[in-house]
This record gives C-alpha cells, structure tokens and sequence, in this order.
C-alpha cells in the first residue's frame, strides 16, 4: 500500500479525475473530501462491506424457507 | 428458450425478458443476469436466479407493501445506467433474508432499482439513512418511512 502523509488542506490525486482533500482533523478522526466522477461510486468501507456480506447471506436460503416465510406474509401483509 | 442450472433444479427461461443488472449487485459484480421466477405460493415474494452462476439466487419484495412511505428516488446519475428518462417509471425492490430461525429481514439500506421500460435494475447503497440491512418486518403498525437515494 502507497502511504503518504499530508496536512489539512493538502490533497491526493488518483488518476485524471479523482481528488482527494484532507478537510479537517477532529478527536483522532479525518475528514476526507472527495471529488471524482459521478458515476464513481463512493462508500464508507464498513458500510460497504456490510451490504456485501448481507448480500452473501441473503443467497443462504431454499423453498422451506419461501415457502414458510409466504405463509407468515400471507397473514400479515397489507390488503390490496 | 435457454436452460440453466440452480440449486433448485434445472431452470428453462427467455434469454431475452432476464433481468440485467448493468453492475451486479454488491459483492456479485460479475453477475449480470438474472431469471426472474415467481414464487409458486401466493404472495409478496418472488425470487431471481443468476444465468453465470447457479448457486446465486436472492428473495425479493416490493418493500412499500411492508414500509408504506418507503421511497427511493433515482438520481440523474442511477436514471442513465439504467438507461431511463426523467419520466420513466422506476420501481423500488428489496433483498429478503431469511435467517435460520426463520426471521424474515429486508434490506432498506441497499434497495434495488428496477426500470421495467429497460428490464434493468441496480442496487443502490442509501448514504446516511437510518434503515438497517436487517430491518425485521413491522410488528404492529407499519413505521413511518421516508428515504432518498444518495
């Protein structure tokens, strides 16, 4: 991993279209600014991460399961 | 018609009504179709397939039948990779999890997009919403929701 110091105010730039800025140091936090095309898509890791696992999990299941979880449905939705 | 495999048993489907998925979903960005399969019992939920890899297939919702107020709009950004107009209809779609108790979960935090004018559809990741990637079903009384995309 390129490791690199900088200072509030500094930046980083990676490639021809992504900045990055250090805004603010705060109670051992960072503020990070980012500026790069919209449709680059920017997550917090964690959350990221998060979804991706949630994901993996969610293709965890069988007809059982459909089938039990359409019985409760069944009883508890909405009337349309 | 095509086959594919699944961990259901073979599937036969129309190549040309499978949904796509322009950048997978998270963490399955190498799947970009998916068979869309109805469910055989009666109800909310139906389930789709992936046709590139047969062990991948994810529960989904219409979360507003659940979550009335539940709402996500697509920015101009989601709108072109899902090749639709400002005015073109876009549906809001939920991953279910079941866990092994059998508690039903939706995921509110990472909704998917579905276009039907382009059969195209994308998960989003909702930025600073309170909806969990768990969020159990309401209990008594739907919640109050409201949500933008990012």
């Amino acid at each position: 991993m390129l490791v690199l110091t900088r200072k509030t105010g500094e930046g980083i730039i990676i490639g021809d279209d992504i900045r990055i800025t250090v805004v603010e140091l705060k109670g051992g936090g960072v503020r990070i600014g980012i500026d790069a095309p919209r449709e680059m898509k920017v997550h917090r890791q964690e959350v990221y991460e998060r979804i991706k696992q949630e994901n993996k999990e969610a293709t965890q299941w069988d007809f059982a399961d459909l089938n039990t979880v359409s019985s409760i449905l069944n009883t508890g939705r909405k009337k349309s | 018609m095509k086959k594919v495999q699944s961990r259901f048993g073979e599937i036969e489907y129309d190549p040309e009504s499978t949904l796509h998925f322009p950048e997978g979903l998270i963490g399955f960005e190498n799947l970009h179709h998916f068979v869309v399969m109805p469910n055989e019992k009666d109800g909310p939920l139906f389930w789709i397939q992936s046709t590139e890899d047969p062990l991948v297939a994810f529960i989904l919702t219409d979360p507003t039948g659940f979550y009335y107020d539940y709402r996500v709009v697509p920015d101009g950004n989601e709108r072109r990779k899902l090749g639709i107009g400002e005015t073109d209809e876009c549906h809001v779609v939920s991953v279910v999890s079941v866990s092994p108790e059998r508690q039903i979960t939706l995921n509110l935090a990472a909704p998917i997009l579905f276009a039907p004018a382009t059969n195209r559809a994308l998960q989003v990741i909702l930025e600073g919403t309170n909806f969990s990637p768990r969020t159990p079903l309401p209990t008594v009384e739907p919640a109050q929701a409201t949500a933008t995309s990012e």
